[in-house]
């Protein structure tokens, strides 16, 4: 709302200086968005539509400065009827004002066109001119039409007909519905309730008679049918947020006055007022406790007063506060928190003292889910993964490679651009966005990781993501190697053991965006054991085709994974597992080395080797795989490591060999495995 | 000059020209050695000497032995200390570092937030990202067709999903103040909750906006909660973020869920309040908007808003990282460039 300073001291004699003006209002609630010469431009915020004028911003200011408030204009007295009959015919206009004026169509005086300009309206002809400097002194809307145009002449106040059309002023040619409040002559519509008017009954030049509505429109009308139409205009921002109900008639003899003062015309008769719905004064009471209570701080009685006086109340002092009327143009105050918070602006937030809520309870425990996240960042950081955080909206075209199944995603209705038509399904495209983002700005060696949403027709579902490619360490000394699926499959592990879930990499083909054969599924169980087991997640090596189809060049392998983190067991998070005793008797040591088939999973291996040993195997772990020379084609040679140990006493030679030879025994039965060097 | 005189001048100045341990140790073997050594031919001549000078010079010889002896060891040690040790390594070579990944600066500054509140009793909370519309604004006090929608554009789902509780998801939450109703529909005053959270507005992109971004907000609810208790927790959270005796001020707002509402600017760091392009020659800076709970909120909720109040506030965390890190745009944070992640402190 751009307020020429100048227009504002028509009502109250402020200081003439804008800058003064401008941080007074802005202490009120009225943020100022510049300030150009003497005019101030004010964001107007979306409960004070009532300050979508010169005279209301002129009544925070009269508070402001306890300065007295001259009487809005409201026109002389007008008799007789308006000379067009008005019949209203849905509950969607609360009151419809009109009248009638001969004219004569030219340019406004300078003095109103240059208000206007000042004020942001372009002038267009006298008549239209009123109207808007109506509209920005009282912040009522008003529409004007040529009465030779209207059917009739007659107002007709109506719903649309299902598909009806109308030519607004801009133009366009709109389809409307039955939800849609029109004014319509005897047999069309002519314009758009609250929003906008329509073309063919549009004041020109060779108009020579008008008929000029005021009206009042219910507010969410108003809003949705601006919004149905994508149509927002200064009438309607008035309407939706709520107009005077007042209004109608008193801005109407305010218009005929100027129209008169300027010779651009006559009134023919006086003022026809059709209010189906009378507004009726709000009244709510204001008690003294409370209004010290809510700002933590007493406000002098006489303060409270004057501030509500000068604010248009009807402050009446009761024994423990005020009965208090509201004005009709503060649609927004309609309890006692309103009228403290008009108390407390006006008074001033900066004079309250400053003090700190008591804390009655003990604080409780941070959210599990949140702790959860917090020890996981540190520990994949602390493992050299860098955080990242990428949008959860992308194109459709990044996101379908990473889904599964029926290859269903979360699509927006209302997305800024293709680049954001659903949200991810994964956080892995992100993330190898970013990856690429980087590897294209002189960074080789990329380990990222996210924690955030993924987004299912299933729902929401919080997930950990990382991705790797490059050099795991690169050193003058030399480098240790490029990272492959083994470093995204110890992430897993890692994921586990800090979560206290064991977490185990099974083969799938089910993961369509890695490649085959090098793609796993992540199961979950408890730590302690326990036979159930969540599919909770996927690691594997980055289809190459995906890779580059991002634009990053061939031959760099990214690899990654993703966990369900609300799949795996949060209590397990929380509770702190018992340390076992350290061992009394030393261990023994067995290596194996065995030909197995190359297809052979190496889980399988441990698996027998574990139900076939003696309670003493207390570890088994790969140390060496091979093929090539000297082992058979098929096969490779698995070298494992054996660890015995009995709680109780030392154990002997005799003892693990016993053990040893019915784990080979077993191995050899169920794999076909071979001892080497046998 | 004696003969052990001239032979003194001769080692000194041979010892000078060895630089080396390899021509220390032939001047050794010129000098000392047992079978042709100068000094051993000079000891064994005292022998042949007259009987009366015999005592003298073979004293004085066997100190030019010592002398040699102890000036032969000295620069020996001298030169092995200083010559290349076998195995020896340059240790101005770079050492291996652990490879080890930072937090996100919108992490830190969050974690900040967060812990700048839990110091002060809040608990941390958490919610989803999809919501329906109760949660996101008719609890909020922003019935239909409300006008204060239009101040958070929002982004709506074409089809509904399932979310936690009964309702379906139908939009991106604009705000975090859903978990805050979420919150208060399970857990009965007092309450002192911080839910920090992504918030999505179809805001197009540019360096001061992204459709999505962090939001942090904060509740308290019980008896006789004020605006004036307010104030002293924002106060004092001003200073522990940005450093004691920053300035603050605040300025009346419009918030639907809120009433009174306020925003809280504080004094801009970078002109200290004499106005400077940063503060838009105001010399604040918004940093935080906030207000007391609306009374149309706690009904929603089933809160008897007679017996209670509270205060409600929040704010966006990339607007915060950009004043700390002293960033002009905000793009940069979701672009993850390398180059730029790993200047923020470990």
């Amino acid at each position: 709302m751009k307020l020429p300073l100048d227009w504002m001291r028509e009502f109250v004699e402020v200081p003439d200086n804008p800058a003064q003006v401008a941080e007074r209002l802005a202490g009120c609630g009225f943020e100022v968005a510049s300030v150009d010469g003497a005019v101030i431009d004010f964001e107007i915020t979306a409960n004070r539509p009532d300050c979508l004028s010169v005279y209301g911003l002129a009544r925070e200011a009269a508070t402001s400065f306890d300065l007295n408030l001259k009487d809005e204009p409201s026109g002389k007295a007008r008799t007789g009827s308006a000379g067009i009959p008005v019949s209203v015919g849905d509950p969607g206009c609360g009151r419809y004002a009109a009248t009638v004026a001969d004219v004569t169509i030219g340019p406004s005086p300078a003095w109103l066109a240059d208000r206007l300009t000042a004020a942001g309206v372009r002038p267009i002809n006298n008549i239209v001119d009123v109207t808007n400097y109506v509209m920005l002194e009282a912040g009522h809307p008003m529409h004007a039409f040529d009465a030779a145009k209207l059917a009739g002449p007659e107002i007709r106040v109506r719903r649309a007909r299902k598909d009806e059309s109308l030519k607004t002023l801009d133009g366009v040619t709109r389809t409307l519905d039955e939800t849609m409040l029109v004014i319509a002559d005897r047999e069309r519509a002519i314009a758009v309730a609250g929003v906008m008017g329509g073309a063919a009954t549009e004041v020109s030049e060779s108009t020579k008679r008008v008929v000029i509505e005021s009206a009042w429109f219910v507010p969410t009308s108003v809003r949705a049918t601006g919004r149905k139409l994508g149509l927002k205009t200064e009438a309607s921002a008035r309407f939706e947020r709520g107009a005077d109900p007042t209004a109608p008639a008193r801005t109407l003899r305010r218009a005929l006055d100027l129209i008169e003062q300027i010779g651009a015309g006559k009134a023919v008769g006086g003022v026809s007022d059709v209010c189906p719905r009378p507004h009726e004064a709000r009244k709510t009471v204001l008690s003294r406790a409370r209004l010290a209570r809510l700002l933590g701080d007493r406000v002098p009685d006489n303060d409270v007063q004057r501030i509500l006086t000068r604010l248009g109340f009807g402050p009446t002092p009761a024994t423990d506060g005020w009965a208090v009327v509201v004005p009709a143009f503060r649609i927004d105050v309609s309890r006692e928190a309103d009228l403290i918070e008009e108390v407390g602006r006006h008074w001033g937030f900066n004079r309250l003292p400053a003090t700190f809520p008591p804390l009655r309870t003990p604080p409780r425990p941070i959210a599990p889910a949140v702790a959860r996240d917090r020890r996981l960042r540190r520990i994949l950081c602390g493992a050299g993964l860098q955080e990242t955080c990428t949008f959860t909206f992308m194109e459709r075209e990044a996101a379908q490679p990473f889904t599964t199944g029926d290859g269903q995603v979360v699509a927006i209705l209302n997305p800024l651009s293709e680049k954001f038509a659903v949200l991810r399904p994964s956080l892995l495209p992100g993330l190898l966005d970013s990856l690429i983002y980087s590897r294209r700005r002189e960074t080789d060696d990329v380990t990222l990781f996210e924690l955030g949403a993924a987004f299912l027709p299933a729902g929401e579902i919080t997930r950990a993501a990382w991705l790797l490619t490059g050099e795991r360490l690169s050193h003058w000394s030399g480098n240790a190697g490029a990272v492959d699926l083994f470093d995204a499959i110890g992430i897993v592990e890692l994921i586990g053991e800090a979560l206290g879930v064991r977490l185990t990499a099974e083969s799938t083909d089910a993961r369509p965006w890695f490649v085959r054969g090098r793609a796993a599924d992540v199961f979950a169980g408890s730590i302690g054991g326990g036979s159930e087991r969540r599919l909770v997640g996927s690691v594997g090596e980055l289809r190459a085709d995906l890779v580059s189809g991002r634009g990053l060049a061939q031959g760099a392998g990214v690899v990654g994974g993703e966990i369900d983190l609300a799949a795996l067991d949060t209590d397990a998070v929380a509770s702190i597992r018992r340390i076992d005793p350290l061992p009394r008797y030393p261990s023994i040591v067995r290596d194996l080395s065995l030909f197995v088939s190359d297809r052979l999973p190496a889980a399988d291996v441990r698996a027998t080797i574990r139900s076939t040993a003696p309670d003493t195997l207390v570890a088994v772990h790969e140390f060496d795989r091979y093929a090539g020379k000297g082992v058979p084609d098929g096969m490779v040679s698995l070298s494992l490591r054996l660890t015995f140990r009995d709680p109780a006493k030392t154990l002997t030679d005799t003892d693990v060999q016993r053990g040893v030879d019915a784990i080979v025994a077993a191995l050899a039965a169920r794999h076909g495995a071979q001892l080497r060097g046998r | 000059m004696s003969a052990i005189d001239s032979l003194r001048k001769e080692f000194e100045s041979a010892l000078a020209s060895a630089t080396t341990v390899a021509t220390l140790k032939a001047v050794r073997d010129d000098f000392l050695s047992r079978k042709n050594g100068r000094v051993t031919a000079l000891l064994k001549a005292v022998g042949s000497a007259p009987a009366d000078e015999r005592r003298a010079l073979g004293a004085d010889a066997n100190a030019l032995k010592q002398a040699i002896e102890v000036a032969l060891d000295t620069r020996e040690a001298e030169l092995s200390a200083s010559a290349p040790v076998k195995g020896a390594m340059d240790v101005t070579l770079p050492g291996r570092v652990p490879r080890i990944g930072r937090r996100h600066p919108l992490t830190i500054v969050r974690e900040r937030v967060e812990d700048i509140f839990a110091g002060m009793g809040y608990q941390i909370i958490d919610g989803p990202e999809l919501e329906d519309d109760w949660h996101n604004f008719e609890a909020l006090n922003m019935p239909p067709e409300h006008p204060a929608r239009d101040m958070q554009d929002t982004l709506y789902l074409s089809e509904p999903v399932p979310a936690r509780g009964s309702r379906l998801a139908t939009l991106l939450r604009t705000h975090t103040s859903g978990m805050q109703i979420r919150y208060m529909e399970q857990n009965q005053p007092p309450v002192r909750v911080i839910a920090p959270g992504r918030v999505y507005r179809r805001d197009n992109i540019d360096a001061t906006h992204t459709p999505m971004f962090t939001q942090i907000e904060g509740l308290v609810v019980d008896e006789g909660i004020s605006l004036a208790d307010l104030k002293g927790t924002l106060n004092t959270f001003a200073e522990r973020f940005f450093g004691k005796g920053v300035a603050t001020r605040f300025r009346p707002s419009f918030f639907p869920y809120t009433e009174p509402s306020a925003e809280l600017d504080t004094q801009c760091q970078s002109c200290h309040g004499s106005g400077c392009p940063l503060c838009k020659h105001t010399g604040w800076i918004e940093l935080l908007g906030c207000g007391m709970v609306h009374p149309a909120v706690f009904e929603s909720v089933g809160y008897d808003s007679e017996k209670y109040t509270g205060f409600a506030f929040g704010c966006g965390i990339e607007r915060l990282a950009m004043r700390l890190y002293g960033i002009d745009d905000i793009r940069m944070f979701y672009e993850n460039d390398a180059r730029f992640l790993r200047q923020v402190e470990l």
